[in-house]
């Protein structure tokens, strides 16, 4: 072995052996090997759900909703969802960022044709109440075309939205029976007055 | 007992130097059991090297007005009983104190089994074997520590030294080597030393991060991360069939070697995924770099230098407070680092749950689960499973949920490996400094 080898072969398989190792692993994406990072909140997403009816409109609303939240604070919806999660006492910017976000979900879900008409949640929404029999069956035989007319989806969701105390919402998350009570109530008061307003506007 | 009598010298050097980084696998199970915090159970490690680093040239001082066989059988005494202390101490207090003096004990017993080395096999064959102990006892340290600790506890750590170490003493006095008596001829190797400390500290970096990444990040056994890093002393022991056939100047060697580990640890800082299979590359390099160095630079700092007994200690002094320097340096790192984790993976997790294929109300379930676990699981990579085994939830929904599980010890895995880049590339920062010791300085010629 000249002198030359001895001074070259080792270094230069050294050199060849690291440069194989730090670039198979950066060509199968070794230094992006990090958590998932938060989209953009303010990007249209396209939400999901597994649930039917009521609860998958709900779900759908509240995700809009966070994501709208989220992009007028100027967090990502992760951060937001975990600030909420964090405290027992969202402040005011919190709270008003959320009514405007899930407001703003409901324009969108209209805007992109997937908020039901009101006729395709009343019966599920009349299992939930505590009405007279005779007056759910009242309701129950009006055809789906007039309770369309007198009853718009997204007006009574945005009212419910302004109703809605959404500190006492966050509070009982963890207890299902007390948020669907409140919701519940939310929403029949924002019926009532959805069609308190159309016959005002009729008359 | 004449023949076992340089074999056990010499697997009380390579037990010595294993205690160096033999518990690193157990610190988990040592925290647990002995109810202590992340910082006291780091100086578990700590304190073994820094009192054998500070401890190493003061032993080689007394070692030359000493009857050498009885102060090295008073060494491994001393290690012996303190290894048996740290067995059944019951307190992180007794522990670390125990490992100081398994410390001490230590330095005398790797200084005055140098001597009574060469006066069993002559200085070029002595020399060599106490040099190949240690870096076999550096390399198969934490591979040891893991496996014993998966297999019995991490109390076998120290139960299993004491029959060796007992063993050594008799067979310490029964070695006839005479006082050395030499006087200060020679200067220490100062650079040889220097690049020696800075490896050490890389090679810290190197198994020290690796196994906490492969059991607190990756959430892999002792016993598999112990296999895992047994790569490294492969490697190492490859190397020298390398070397012999190109046949490097010394220099180069070296200057190979830190680049190597270098290397390695760039590799290790950026695993595509979180396989065990994408260390092993980048272990083999390390191992690699591990084999040129340590022994050549170790070789160097002693070579043709008397009394050899102070130049030993120079180089444990250097290797040891290495150890510790890396450690400083890369504990604070890597703990912050993995604080700051907490919240990309916290949301990442948030992300996953939301836009999860399950009902919104298991949906919210999940979320309150993972949340206490969370809380429950802080300051360490938190294990998700207990937070899914507490669910009821609907067996429809199981598959779904399952999934969910996967996705997100996924991220945590991914957040764990974030955490542990820096630290990895300032490990590859000490090797290149190691690397940047090693080019002459030149001299002003006198005019």
């Amino acid at each position: 072995m000249t002198g030359l080898h001895r001074w070259v072969g080792l270094p230069v398989a050294a050199v060849l052996l690291v440069c194989g190792v730090v670039g198979v692993q950066l060509a199968n994406g070794g230094g992006e090997y990090e958590p998932l990072r938060p989209a953009d909140p303010c990007a249209a997403r396209t939400v999901t759900s597994q649930a039917q009816g009521i609860d998958a409109l709900t779900e759908r609303l509240v995700l809009l909703g966070i994501d709208g939240a989220a992009c007028r604070l100027h967090v990502s919806r992760e951060a937001f969802t975990l600030e909420l999660a964090q405290t027992d006492d969202p402040t005011d910017a919190q709270i008003d960022a959320l009514r405007g976000g899930l407001k703003s979900a409901v324009m969108r879900m209209k805007a992109d044709g997937t908020l039901p008409p009101a006729s395709a949640l009343v019966d599920e929404s009349l299992d939930s109440t505590d009405l007279n029999d005779l007056v759910k069956r009242l309701i129950r035989a009006l055809p789906d075309s007039s309770i369309d007319a007198a009853l718009k989806t997204d007006d009574v969701l945005t009212r419910a939205v302004d109703d809605l105390d959404l500190r006492t919402v966050l509070a009982n998350l963890d207890d299902q029976d007390a948020l669907e009570q409140q919701i519940e109530v939310a929403v029949t008061g924002a019926v009532k007055a959805s069609l308190e307003a159309r016959i005002r506007d009729l008359v | 007992m004449r023949r076992a009598v340089a074999p056990l010298l010499i697997v009380t050097v390579a037990l010595v130097l294993a205690d160096s980084a033999v518990v690193t696998l157990a610190l988990p199970d040592i925290l647990v059991h002995l109810d202590a915090s992340v910082g006291q159970v780091a100086w578990v490690l700590i304190a073994y090297n820094l009192v054998l680093g500070l401890a190493a040239v003061p032993a080689a001082m007394g070692f030359s007005r000493a009857q050498p066989r009885v102060f090295s059988a008073a060494g491994i005494a001393v290690f012996a009983g303190s290894s048996a202390v740290c067995a059944v101490a019951d307190s992180i207090d007794v522990l670390i104190a125990a490992r100081c003096f398994q410390a001490v004990g230590g330095a005398l017993a790797l200084i005055g089994c140098l001597e009574l080395l060469v006066a069993a096999y002559g200085e070029r064959r002595g020399v060599a074997s106490w040099v190949t102990a240690g870096v076999v006892g550096t390399a198969f340290g934490p591979v040891v520590g893991g496996l014993l600790t998966q297999a019995i506890s991490w109390q076998a750590i120290f139960v299993v030294q004491v029959p060796f170490a007992v063993l050594a003493v008799p067979a310490a006095l029964a070695v006839r080597a005479v006082p050395v008596g030499v006087p200060d001829r020679h200067r220490p190797a100062v650079r040889a030393n220097i690049t020696l400390a800075l490896m050490s500290a890389a090679l810290t970096a190197a198994l020290f991060l690796l196994v906490l990444l492969l059991v607190q990040g990756w959430g892999r056994s002792p016993a598999t991360a112990a296999v895992t890093v047994s790569v490294v002393p492969l490697a190492a022991i490859a190397a020298r069939p390398l070397a012999r056939l190109l046949r490097p100047p010394p220099e180069v060697e070296v200057a190979v070697g830190c680049f190597l580990v270098a290397g390695g640890l760039v590799g290790l800082a950026i695993p595509p995924s979180a396989s065990l299979a994408w260390t092993i590359a980048p272990q083999a390099l390390v191992g690699l770099g591990l084999g040129l160095t340590v022994d050549q630079l170790t070789t160097r700092a002693m070579e043709m230098r008397l009394p050899r007994a102070h130049h030993a200690g120079w180089t444990i002094g250097a290797r040891h407070l290495g150890v510790v320097i890396g450690l400083a340096i890369l504990t604070p790192v890597f703990t912050a680092d993995l604080r700051d984790a907490q919240v990309p993976a916290q949301q990442a997790i948030t992300s996953l749950v939301l836009d999860a294929p399950l009902p919104p109300q298991d949906k919210i379930a999940v979320a309150e689960a993972l949340g206490s676990e969370l809380s429950a699981q802080a300051q360490q990579v938190p294990d998700l499973h207990r937070a899914f085994a507490k669910l009821d939830l609907d067996p429809a929904e199981r598959p779904a949920a399952a999934q969910l599980e996967r996705d997100l010890n996924a991220q945590v895995e991914r957040a764990a490996t974030r955490a542990f880049r820096d630290s990895f590339l300032i490990g590859a920062g000490l090797a290149l400094l190691a690397l940047v010791t090693l080019i002459p300085v030149g001299r002003r010629r006198p005019q």
